[in-house]
């Protein structure tokens, strides 16, 4: 469903990832595990037209979509839900979540009348967000921003969606939340590449993983062998 | 004595309503300021040219409340094409000749008007009433009551559309983060271009609401462009309010210093508060780019 060929990307003069190759198989849940600074967000930010890739292409669905501005791959299905969760702080939960099904809405009214059904779904899987619907986004707690990110991307129907570091900064106790989360996309049938410093959650929950280190894949294969593998653990399960 | 304070305060409401345009203009440099983080430094350009679009509308027999819709189309069009031909292609080389070129266009602008309707000064016909009200001894203009009504009904619907449709709260999300933006699936770039349509068109209505008082000519628009930016700068590009109380104490300082000090010193007030407001809190008001370069 999603396939990388010898991607190059990076920025200023040297290439954060080089000549990375990666297949997401629809249905599947892909993760990519490597400490911070391996490349896994250079590497995400390409796939999703963030960052214009130097070399290699791209293809979702089949067709190429390398080097498209990142709101025409958004609408065609393949959405980023970023790093660091990036909600639209002085915009209410509400709007935020609307904001993601955007290219589906009437431009003008009575888009909230449109949107009335998916925010419910929405609302019942995290009821916090429809407490505080009319809050701005900034005000949530982090654990809550990353549910209303979340939210905000499966409001636009994608077919995938790439997760980076959705754990990023949370409380444990909020990142156990989190992947009960990810676990319940995973489970619905929703095809997820789960980007990830925590490998061992990271593995447990994928079906394949890609392990990336200084800017390459230095292994691959299904996520319970990799959990298995003598260097996997020393590395990254130790 | 008192005939002296109603002189002032004459003064002071006149120009307090003139004002409300001032904000309605630095209101256009607060749109595009949110969304794109760029400004038309040829806005009063836009305003001008307004006005005698405006002009040349009622002048082929339309009548003025359908002149101002057609200047505003004509407005809108100008701003896009100023960030599309010009403001688009600075900022893609990541530099800020952008600035240079809006007040280029905005040479150009004031060129055509010359070439095109002359370089006097003409007056603009309105349907409006002639003579004046009353309110406690002070008289107020119909054109002067049409400036401050338009001006702030313009703002408040804008303002309305921003926080209430869904294109509005779009644009919103691509001032607070672009990329966030995009991948929702809104093409952030539009959406800039869009900020500069709507402030060229409220432009273009600033000037068909002010041309019956001042008159049009080309060379209204660089002072306009000075005030507005005076107004911007000194309430900051995140307050409508803000906007709207130093556009009508620029509008009443200017008539006060005309009227006491004698009419060269009209124009005082604002450069006055330019420079005070840039050397004293520069950053805090407009972000740094833009004042290394003016």
């Amino acid at each position: 469903m999603l396939k990388a060929e010898n991607l190059c990307a990076g920025y200023g003069g040297n290439d954060a990832i080089r000549e990375i190759s990666i297949e997401v198989v629809e249905g599947s849940c892909v993760a990519l595990v490597g400490a911070n600074g391996a490349g896994k967000s250079t590497l995400v930010k390409s796939l999703c037209g963030l960052l214009a890739p130097r070399k290699g292409k791209v293809f979702f669905d089949k067709i190429e979509i390398t080097g498209l501005p990142a709101s025409e791959i958004a609408r065609r299905g393949l959405c980023l839900c970023p790093e660091g969760r990036r909600v639209f702080a002085p915009l209410t939960v509400e709007e935020n979540l609307l904001l993601g099904a955007y290219p589906r809405l009437p431009s003008f009214v009575p888009f909230r009348k449109a949107a009335s059904g998916e925010l419910k779904c929405i609302y019942d899987m995290f009821p916090k967000l429809e407490e505080r619907r009319s809050q701005q986004a900034g005000s949530l707690s982090g654990g809550e921003q990353q549910m209303l990110a979340i939210g905000r991307v499966l409001m636009a129907r994608p077919s995938l969606i790439i997760l980076d570091e959705p754990s990023m900064g949370l409380a444990p106790v909020v990142v156990k939340e989190v992947f009960k989360a990810i676990l319940s996309l995973r489970n619905s049938g929703i095809t997820i590449l789960l980007s990830e410093q925590f490998a061992r959650s990271a593995l447990a929950i994928s079906d394949n993983a890609y392990i990336i280190e200084r800017g390459k894949v230095v292994l691959d294969g299904s996520s319970t062998d990799l959990a298995k593998n003598p260097a996997v653990i020393e590395a990254y399960l130790g | 004595m008192n005939a002296d304070f109603l002189a002032l305060a004459q003064m002071a409401v006149g120009g307090g309503l003139m004002g409300m345009a001032y904000a309605l203009m630095a209101y256009g440099f607060q749109l595009t300021y949110t969304a794109g983080k760029s400004v038309n430094f040829g806005q009063g350009e836009l305003v001008m040219l307004g006005a005698f679009i405006g002009l040349s509308l009622t002048g082929i027999g339309l009548p003025y409340w359908a002149a101002v819709p057609g200047a505003m189309v004509a407005g809108a069009a100008l701003g896009w094409f100023v960030e599309r031909a010009a403001v688009r292609l600075a900022l893609q080389q990541r530099n800020e000749g952008w600035i240079l070129l809006t007040i280029i266009v905005g040479l150009f602008g004031v060129s055509a008007a010359e070439n095109i309707w002359g370089r006097d000064d003409k007056p603009f016909p309105v349907p409006w009433p002639e003579g004046a009200l009353e309110f406690f001894g002070i008289s107020v203009t119909w054109p002067e009551l049409v400036i401050a009504a338009g001006a702030l009904g313009m703002m408040a619907l804008v303002e309305l559309a921003k926080r209430y449709t869904m294109l509005g709260i779009a644009v919103q999300a691509v001032s607070a983060d672009p990329d966030s933006a995009e991948l929702c699936g809104i093409r952030s770039k539009s959406a800039i271009s869009l900020s500069w349509a709507v402030s060229g068109a409220a432009a273009a209505f600033a000037g068909t609401i002010i041309a019956p008082v001042t008159t049009v000519g080309p060379t209204m628009a660089a002072a306009l462009t000075l005030k507005a930016f005076s107004v911007a700068v000194v309430a900051g590009l995140d307050s409508g309010f803000g906007l709207v109380l130093a556009g009508i104490a620029l509008g009443s300082a200017e008539n006060l210093s005309g009227f006491l000090l004698g009419s060269g010193w009209r124009e005082a007030p604002g450069l006055i508060l330019l420079i005070l407001a840039l050397a004293l809190r520069p950053q805090g008001i407009f972000g740094k780019k833009i004042i290394r370069k003016v």
